[in-house]
């Protein structure tokens, strides 16, 4: 039982206070140094005076909560019922904190992040012969923790197609080791290393602040005539360089396909065992006034069958990019040079280009941007030739990307397209020759 | 003859039945940033002057953190313009603090980077701090301080928040998206 009497508190602390003032030696006060001695005894008195008022506001304290008048004494029974009802309470406390800190230290989970969007308008953003609603994407990201310097990642999208049906695409599954900053090896199926938006905006639409990508740079069941992925193996890294780092990439892999008027990646291995390889060597500036200035070169060679007919085409590409990436502005702009011999087909040299230029302003309301982009594409590359999406053509954008908060965006474009090349196919696959858009995106983050 | 005894007992069992609820509530709902201290959180970082930095260093006075990363171009420029207007008006009231970025990316963003930041961004003051540490460190700071964050390849995805600590090192109050007026939330 715990019980303070309180003339027994005075008593206690009276006799405190007399056993400090005994402590001081005698002797002081023997060799007559009567100042020394009384500083010494005042000292200790303060510090019993505090330890009294401390103790007494403490006495005050527990008093004013219990509530008042003085009650009968009780004895000495601490009633077994509130001894048990406190042990209880602390037991749970006690499990409640291990719960608790267990919850909080489990890490087995896959958290599964991505993004989504969907869209209305007067054209589907990327397949001309549909109008109105469309679902975008859902797009699922996943990197599981597989240790320090072992690196997964995984892409899973739901999309819908050229055809209009939904389809599962396993766009990035990537499983590499990073032996330094300056060094990350890839294996698997990954964004292949060219330019600056197709390693850099991947599939997740609200990252990026325009509603689209180029034409010809849009993915290849999307619309676009690059071979946006490859299946092979991919060393990547960056070094620091003087005021910025130089950033490089080499890589190896399948050589892609014609497949039903799309490029097809060759998920599985090709059946000629034919390769396609490349790099891109870039520097980034990171100070001084061309801080946010990334400027890069790529090239990357391919041997691009078909599943219809018996076009082979050999690729040779070279491009150059350069982004302008900052807290105010966005600006990029890619270029590239086709190069490209059919090994089957009409001979010669095919000399196709395509390029876009982008300006984006990032103000505290929203992102407006302005876009232009031009293919020029020899319609004697069977490559170009048997693509849905291959012709030569040019359109002028402009667009705003609006926050609504930090997770979801709405943006809105507007882009007039103009085709140059008259192809059956393209009548066949109801593709119109110039159209204006008005197109508008709800995309998210989760 | 005044008593606290059975009274004394029965203060202490109801105290600790309050204490069990409000734990079931903590369990349930309440973020892992509830009572943080500074020196429970993960202590070795690397200022962008290059020194080691320990964050009970920081204690003795009021504590601004946030994290960020140095290529992000639309949250973290807002909450850097939200930082100087709680510092402005800790300024204009005479108060001291100290303002800690730490960053979400340290596999990009080292001292170098971060030193060229702030430089850019003007953010030069002694006591700013923009801090790198490991990536252990950084997942358990951000973990302790309820930042939610996931990487996109070389983007952060994340919200815009900011923890402040008192002059103890005790966790006082988080901003974020839902708070109106940030600078005058101290």
């Amino acid at each position: 039982m715990f019980t303070i009497p309180r003339h027994t508190l005075g008593a206690l602390l009276l006799t405190t206070v007399s056993v400090v003032a005994l402590a001081v030696p005698a002797s002081a006060i023997a060799a007559g140094n009567d100042a020394d001695a009384i500083a010494v005894l005042q000292k200790k008195l303060d510090q019993s005076i505090k330890m009294i008022e401390a103790l007494t506001a403490r006495v005050q304290e527990l008093e004013s909560r219990q509530g008042g008048t003085v009650a009968a004494t009780q004895t000495a029974s601490t009633g077994p019922a509130t001894q048990q009802q406190v042990a209880e309470v602390e037991h749970r406390v006690q499990q409640i904190e291990a719960a608790n800190a267990t919850r909080q230290q489990d890490t087995t989970g896959l958290p599964i992040h991505g993004f989504a969007d969907v869209g209305i308008g007067n054209y589907n953003p990327y397949f001309a012969n549909y109008r109105g609603a469309n679902i975008g994407s859902l797009d699922f990201y996943l990197t599981p923790k597989l240790g320090d310097r072992v690196l997964a990642l995984s892409e899973l999208i739901f999309e819908v197609g050229p055809d209009g049906s939904v389809g599962t695409d396993l766009e990035r599954f990537q499983i590499g080791y990073q032996f330094s900053d300056a060094a990350t090896v890839w294996i698997g199926r990954f964004h292949t290393p060219y330019g600056y938006i197709n390693t850099a905006l991947h599939h997740g639409v609200w990252l990026a602040d325009a509603l689209r990508r180029p034409k010809f740079l849009n993915f290849e069941d999307h619309g676009g005539v690059m071979p946006s992925h490859t299946v092979g193996a991919w060393l990547t890294g960056a070094q620091r360089a003087g005021d910025g780092r130089v950033l490089y990439d080499l890589y190896v892999g399948n050589a892609q396909q014609d497949s039903g008027g799309t490029v097809f990646m060759q998920n599985a291995g090709t059946a000629h065992g034919t390769v396609m390889g490349g790099g891109r060597l870039s520097y980034q500036f990171t100070g001084g006034p061309l801080d946010g200035l990334t400027v890069g070169a790529s090239a990357f060679t391919d041997k691009v069958d078909s599943a219809q007919t018996n076009n082979l085409t050999q690729l040779r590409v070279a491009g150059i990019a350069a982004v302008y990436d900052t807290d105010s502005w966005e600006h990029i702009a890619e270029a590239y040079v086709f190069h490209d011999t059919n090994l089957n087909g009409p001979p010669g040299t095919k000399r196709s280009t395509a390029w876009f230029a982008q300006l984006g302003y990032r103000g505290a309301w929203g992102v407006p941007y302005v876009r232009y982009e031009r293919a020029s594409l020899d319609q004697n590359d069977l490559y170009f030739a048997e693509q849905q999406f291959g012709a030569s053509y040019y359109r002028s954008a402009a667009g705003v990307r609006f926050d609504i908060n930090p997770k979801s965006a709405i943006k809105f474009e507007l882009a007039n397209t103009h085709t140059l090349d008259f192809r059956v196919s393209d009548v066949q696959y109801g593709l119109p020759e110039d159209y204006n858009e008005v197109l508008a995106q709800y995309a998210v983050r989760f | 003859m005044r008593t606290i005894g059975r009274a004394g007992r029965n203060l202490v069992a109801v105290a600790a039945l309050v204490a069990a609820v409000i734990c079931w509530a903590a369990v349930g709902s309440a973020s892992a940033s509830d009572a943080v201290r500074l020196q429970q959180l993960p202590g070795h970082w690397r200022s962008d002057e290059g020194r080691d930095v320990e964050l009970t260093g920081f204690e003795g006075h009021r504590v601004v953190l946030t994290m960020a990363y140095a290529t992000c171009h639309r949250i973290c420029p807002l909450t850097m313009t939200a930082l100087q207007s709680i510092q402005e008006r800790l300024d204009r009231r005479g108060e001291a603090a100290d303002f800690v970025i730490v960053g979400y990316d340290p596999a990009n963003d080292d001292a170098a980077a971060w030193h060229q930041y702030r430089k850019v961004r003007h953010l030069t003051r002694s006591n700013w701090h923009f801090l790198t540490g490991s990536s252990d460190a950084t997942a358990e700071l951000a973990r302790q301080l309820g930042f939610d964050f996931w990487k996109y390849d070389d983007h952060v995805m994340h919200d815009s928040r900011v923890v402040v600590f008192d002059s103890h090192g005790i966790l006082q109050t988080a901003l974020g998206p839902d708070t109106r007026d940030w600078s005058k939330a101290l």
